[in-house]
């Protein structure tokens, strides 16, 4: 767990009331910070900024923003980009390489900074009367602090926060880019090729599809606004500072942020295919028939009671087939998800069936879910998809069969040295 | 607090990962008498060392269920002998595992049937060993997947004959030092004697 340092940020508070005229007590500001982070389990900024509002409204100095500490003063540990850690206060210089429109009214800028090592994505408080940033200019930023939602780690600027234009120390950014296998949640930038355009399934979205580069492929998205421009199917481009999203262990990539030039190379795009040939050693709580919430775009699995955990109640719910289980090859156990086409081939039991199964017997939708079971449970196949995070996507999957062929081969091994 | 990066990243590199299950033959199995444990954790897996150097926490194995008995009183459970080319594994499902003693209870001898389960080394009395399996699940299957899986586990064994000689792992190590007077050569019969019982 990460430790506050409580008489640095008392320090920090204190110096600014003293720009201000008036003289703080460091002692009393450690006290109070100190309560609020170790007995409240408040996160460091927001304790720093409370207790320099609750000090500006007890001793009636207006408006403490940011810019108050000088440069050079504030003894946060100067990083790159690329090694922030969440949970640390830091101070970074960096290129800003977007800026999105704020989504709530308590934000007052938020978007993408980049240096040499890495990128991150910034959210200034409207609180912390921070200085605008403008796109391509590059900042200083004092004492900001790093935190993490979902995985993903952004930079808040805050009242205690000091941001500071730097542009005129010219240096250039020359951006690399990653394959696609690497990518992970945060900021990302690939060289890749549009090698699919789908229906987008959304009014908001402008185009969704699929990227792909010698190492594998990732969905995208981008969302309808000013200025964007749809990519065309076949051509390769070199996208800067994309937002890597993960939604289900699935990594996608939000163009929005990012800066998107087209190329006039071609490269060869990997299937990103595998296939695994094993035997079904467990089929999990969750198979056979299921219901799916039909609001658009949702499509979760509601429980038994037709409960979407976002969309609460579903009563028109459609059904689908599904299995979740383990293909096991005797070396390694993958994790298989089916989808409703490679259930209804390998049970022999389609949608229609399955319902009039659930329909018909006691057990209902269990009893869907048995004879699945007894159907695959411990027999060999050969499933082909995408793996991801261990989890196999499985598109078609087919019985293994007895192979004659394999069999002498395997007779000539075993009595070749004996 | 939020967790650090690095914290991150080592819960996703050590998401759980299933042990897989390991093809063996009886006649292989029935030799193990090595077992032990990895970590001091209570829920920490137990493996049983095979002779041919390769720990197992499961198994895979098909064959014929001949007898199967119920016994217990109070706590009841399953016993069931499964017959491999190689002789004979021993199988037992009890209240601990409902669905898998249901299952059990449920196969008609003699059957064709697929065991999913976890290995177990016991020293009885009089000083002798056996190894019994406890079922995770069971279903009936036909004779294609029992050939099926005869093949797969001759291929299995013969890889791990084939380590034993040419590669270094701490499980063959460990093998060599438990098993000194085990021959490979054992195994390899065993294999070849297996697959030559498949009906062409």
């Amino acid at each position: 767990m990460y430790e506050m340092d409580y008489s640095e940020a008392a320090e920090r508070i204190s110096r600014k009331f003293s720009q201000k005229g008036s003289e703080m007590d460091p002692k009393k500001i450690e006290t109070k910070l100190r309560r609020l982070v170790a007995e409240f389990g408040v996160q460091p900024s927001e304790a720093e900024r409370s207790v320099t509002n609750e000090l500006a409204k007890e001793f009636n100095v207006p408006a403490l923003g940011s810019g108050g500490a000088a440069k050079g003063t504030s003894g946060t540990e100067e990083k790159k980009i690329g090694d922030a850690v969440p949970g640390e206060w830091v101070t970074i210089e960096g290129k800003v390489v977007s800026v999105s429109a704020p989504a709530s009214p308590s934000i007052a800028q938020s978007g993408v900074i980049a240096d040499e090592a890495g990128a991150i994505r910034f959210v200034a408080w409207a609180k912390s009367n921070a200085p605008p940033m403008s796109v391509d200019s590059w900042y200083r930023i004092e004492s900001a602090v790093v935190d993490e939602y979902k995985g993903v780690s952004s930079l808040k600027i805050h009242s205690g926060t000091s941001v500071k234009d730097i542009s005129a120390e010219e240096r250039a950014l020359i951006p690399s880019t990653t394959p696609i296998k690497d990518l992970h949640v945060g900021i990302g930038s690939v060289r890749a090729k549009v090698v699919q355009e789908w229906d987008t399934s959304h009014e908001r979205m402008l185009q969704s599809g699929l990227l792909g580069d010698e190492t594998g492929t990732i969905k995208f998205v981008i969302w309808k606004e000013p200025g964007k421009e749809k990519l065309a199917v076949g051509a390769v481009y070199a996208i800067y500072y994309a937002q890597v999203d993960e939604f289900n262990g699935r990594l996608s990539l939000n163009l929005n942020t990012a800066m998107i030039m087209q190329e006039e190379t071609d490269i060869t795009v990997s299937g990103g295919e595998t296939s695994v040939r094993g035997a079904i050693v467990h089929i999990a709580p969750g198979s056979g028939i299921i219901k799916r919430c039909p609001v658009e775009g949702c499509n979760r699995a509601l429980s038994r009671q037709n409960y979407c955990p976002v969309h609460e109640i579903q009563p028109n719910f459609h059904y689908d087939l599904r299995i979740k289980g383990w293909l096991d090859d005797g070396e390694k156990t993958h994790n298989i998800l089916l989808q409703r086409d490679a259930v209804e081939s390998l049970t022999g039991i389609s949608l229609d069936a399955a319902k009039e199964i659930a329909d018909n017997n006691p057990l209902g939708m269990d009893e869907v879910f048995l004879r699945m079971r007894d159907a695959v449970l411990g027999r060999y196949f050969m499933c082909k998809g995408r793996e991801i995070d261990n989890r196999l996507l499985a598109n078609a999957c087919e019985k293994v069969k007895f192979e004659s062929g394999e069999h002498t081969a395997l007779l000539n091994r075993a009595g070749g040295a004996s | 607090m939020s967790m650090n990066a690095r914290d991150m990243s080592g819960r996703r590199d050590g998401a759980f990962e299933r042990e897989p299950a390991r093809r063996v033959f009886a006649a292989e199995l029935r030799e193990c008498r090595y077992q032990f444990r990895e970590g001091e954790d209570e829920k920490s897996p137990t493996f049983v060392l095979l002779p041919t150097g390769e720990r197992s926490n499961r198994i895979f194995l098909v064959g014929t269920l001949t007898e199967k008995q119920r016994q217990g009183e109070q706590n009841i459970f399953y016993r069931g002998r499964v017959v491999d080319p190689t002789g004979t594994f021993f199988i037992m499902a009890g209240s601990y595992q409902p669905e898998a003693m249901q299952q059990l209870a449920k196969v008609e001898t003699p059957a064709f049937v697929a065991v999913i389960g976890k290995p177990s080394l016991y020293q009885k009395p009089d000083g002798a060993f056996t190894v019994t399996v406890r079922v995770e699940s069971i279903t009936v299957v036909d004779k294609e997947t029992r050939d099926i899986w005869t093949i797969d586990t001759a291929a299995r064994t013969l890889d791990r004959i084939d380590a034993l000689a040419t590669r270094s792992s701490p499980d063959i190590v460990k093998a060599k030092e438990q098993y000194a007077t085990v021959d490979p050569a054992v195994y390899r019969k065993m294999a070849y004697d297996a697959l030559a019982q498949i009906k062409m």
